[in-house]
């Protein structure tokens, strides 16, 4: 009997490639129920992510991974080249893997915490199915109990690694909770709708875009649940904001000193954070001169986005202390035996 | 006297552990609950102390400059910790210990607490009442202030985007720092008038030029906190109007 790990990931195969293994929802049971019924796999939990497809199975100890991949790949036809796509770990180094799977160490942005419900719910599928038994079983509370003490005990998952989260943590600086804030997002592209969405996520309850082309604006604040406010109004406004994004494709300021200075003592001096995200910038650097005012632009976000990336990469030798740890110390059969 | 003042090196000691403890703390990008306790504690000495020369005053004990600095590290302290929970205050300790601590290291210079200290006949209750709420009216001031130097530190560290460190992390939020100040200020502001009020119910003739400066003073907060409630003000300068008029004040009373 021997546990066995196959997959290919964002850093292994392109997306051409990992969009051919990747299966929905209705087909991962079908797939998993599939992989069980061979006669070499005793159990099985298939993983599919957008970044990711793993298997992982417990076979006979005559079977082994070149089985399981040209099984695999015959699935899902694919005649292409496999040369370093694949990964593949057995034993303790695949409970190890899953454990890293789990914590969020081997997801494009290191430390994610959405990989942890993914993988449960993967397992979960397999359990009702009947695909797993006592060595999945294990080994998968096993990982779910270290992917838990790798984030409380460690900072992989502390700071922002985006721009729009960095966004959101200096929101939060200022004005502590973001709930009931109201925000205005300048510019109707991708990376407004990115920190606009960022902002809702922790609380930001209104939400205006305004954009010199309205039906750009309007799209945008249908999508997100805010409402599009005339270019040539966006001024008016500026007394009842916490936050300001701008992101337009400008070539000149757009947010000048004296809009701000206008709604001052309307706004009773209350802080006011402004993004700039835009290249060129569309706020002028003198805005962040005025005392209540805290400007920063995308060099800044970008910083703080690498600085914590880094903070989260220096916590990855912690982290493999804690996996290599909790599996000493577990009883897993078909990894420790 | 031995037993007294130890309680006093006991709530200083405690006080300087708690500013060091806070430190360490932020230093590890955590606001632990320790400074809390150690602060906790010494509130609990200063007490104590309190207690020892009320009683061999048999009075409050505001006669020496040893008693008023204690008063006001009692005051500080106190208000640390009843504002503490609302506004994660377990990092102000790290700003509000040092206060404490010097107050309290000023109350044991030799000579700052009366040796021979005769216990009162009489109690005048009004005056009694002025000198006790008037100095914990300044501990409370004293916090504002001290809210309003973290303010200064955050501002500074948000507006010249510099966020490494743990001050900026275990700082409470722009807003709640401004909201904090000005409602600790309105604290201090009603203590301060209940001080006042006291102060014109004693005999006549007692009006002295303290009771003056305590009134300009009730003035300047007055006219302060009014325009940040009613025209509003930028919070740097609501922190500077907070921390110019309590050093102002402290200066003036400490001449006098």
């Amino acid at each position: 009997m021997k546990l066995v790990c196959l997959g290919l990931n964002h850093e292994t195969a392109p997306v051409e490639v990992r969009e051919k293994f990747a299966l929905l929802d209705g087909a991962l049971d079908r797939e998993t129920e599939c992989l069980v019924s061979s006669e070499d796999v005793l159990e099985g939990v298939v993983l599919s992510t957008c970044n990711r497809t793993e298997y992982y199975a417990v076979v006979n100890g005559g079977s082994g991974v070149a089985e399981l991949e040209d099984w695999i790949c015959e699935r899902r036809e694919y005649r292409g080249l496999r040369e370093g796509f694949f990964y593949h770990y057995e034993a303790r180094d695949a409970a190890e893997h899953l454990c890293r799977v789990a914590s969020g160490m081997n997801s494009m942005v290191l430390g994610e915490t959405e990989i942890f419900g993914q993988v449960k719910k993967a397992y979960k599928r397999s359990l009702e199915g009947g695909a797993t038994k006592s060595v999945l079983n294990k080994l998968f509370q096993r990982a779910f109990g270290v992917g838990k003490k790798v984030r409380t005990h460690t900072a992989i998952q502390e700071g922002a690694t985006s721009v729009a989260g960095a966004a959101v943590e200096l929101a939060e600086k200022v004005f502590g909770r973001l709930q009931g804030s109201s925000v205005m997002v300048i510019g109707a592209g991708e990376m407004s709708r990115k920190t606009a969405r960022a902002l809702q996520s922790r609380g930001a309850s209104s939400v205006m875009v305004t954009n010199r082309s309205f039906d750009k604006a309007s799209d945008l604040a249908e999508e997100i649940g805010g409402r599009a406010v005339p270019f040539s109004g966006w001024e008016e406004e500026l007394a009842h904001l916490d936050v300001v994004i701008a992101a337009t494709g400008a070539p000149h300021f757009v947010v000048k000193p004296q809009h701000v200075e206008a709604v001052r003592r309307k706004r009773k001096f209350r802080p006011l954070i402004m993004v700039d995200i835009a290249v060129p910038r569309d706020i002028d650097p003198e805005v962040g001169e005025i005392e209540e005012v805290y400007l920063y632009d995308i060099d800044t976000l970008q910083e703080m986005a690498d600085e914590a990336r880094k903070r989260r990469e220096e916590q990855l030798r912690l982290c493999e202390e804690i996996i290599r740890e909790e599996i000493d110390k577990a009883s897993l059969p078909a990894v420790n035996d | 006297m031995v037993m007294g003042i130890s309680w006093v090196v006991i709530a200083t000691v405690l006080a300087a552990a708690g500013g060091a403890v806070g430190v360490v703390a932020l230093r590890s990008d955590k606001v632990g609950r320790a400074a809390l306790i150690c602060m906790a504690l010494s509130f609990g000495a200063q007490l104590m102390a309190l207690g020892w020369r009320g009683e061999l005053r048999g009075q409050c004990p505001l006669g020496d400059l040893g008693e008023i600095c204690l008063f006001m590290a009692w005051s500080l302290t106190f208000f640390y910790l009843v504002t503490g929970t609302t506004y994660r205050v377990s990092l102000l300790g790290v700003f509000t210990a040092p206060l404490v601590f010097l107050l309290q290291v000023i109350s044991l210079i030799p000579g700052a607490f009366e040796k021979n200290v005769v216990s009162a006949e009489s109690i005048d209750a009004w005056r009694e009442a002025h000198t006790s709420l008037s100095v914990l009216s300044y501990g409370a001031l004293a916090l504002a202030a001290v809210a309003g130097v973290m303010f200064f530190v955050l501002n500074y560290q948000l507006k010249a985007r510099k966020f490494g460190g743990g001050l900026v992390h275990g700082m409470p939020s722009i807003s709640r720092l401004v909201q904090a100040m000005a409602r600790i200020a309105v604290v201090g502001w009603l203590i301060l008038t209940a001080g006042i009020i006291a102060g014109l119910l004693m005999p006549k003739g007692d009006f002295g030029i303290h009771l003056m400066v305590a009134t300009i003073t009730w003035v300047l907060y007055a006219v302060l906190l009014g325009v940040y409630f009613v025209r509003g003000l930028p919070g740097r300068q609501l922190a500077t109007g907070l921390t110019v008029l309590f050093v102002l004040s402290l200066v003036v009373f400490a001449k006098l």
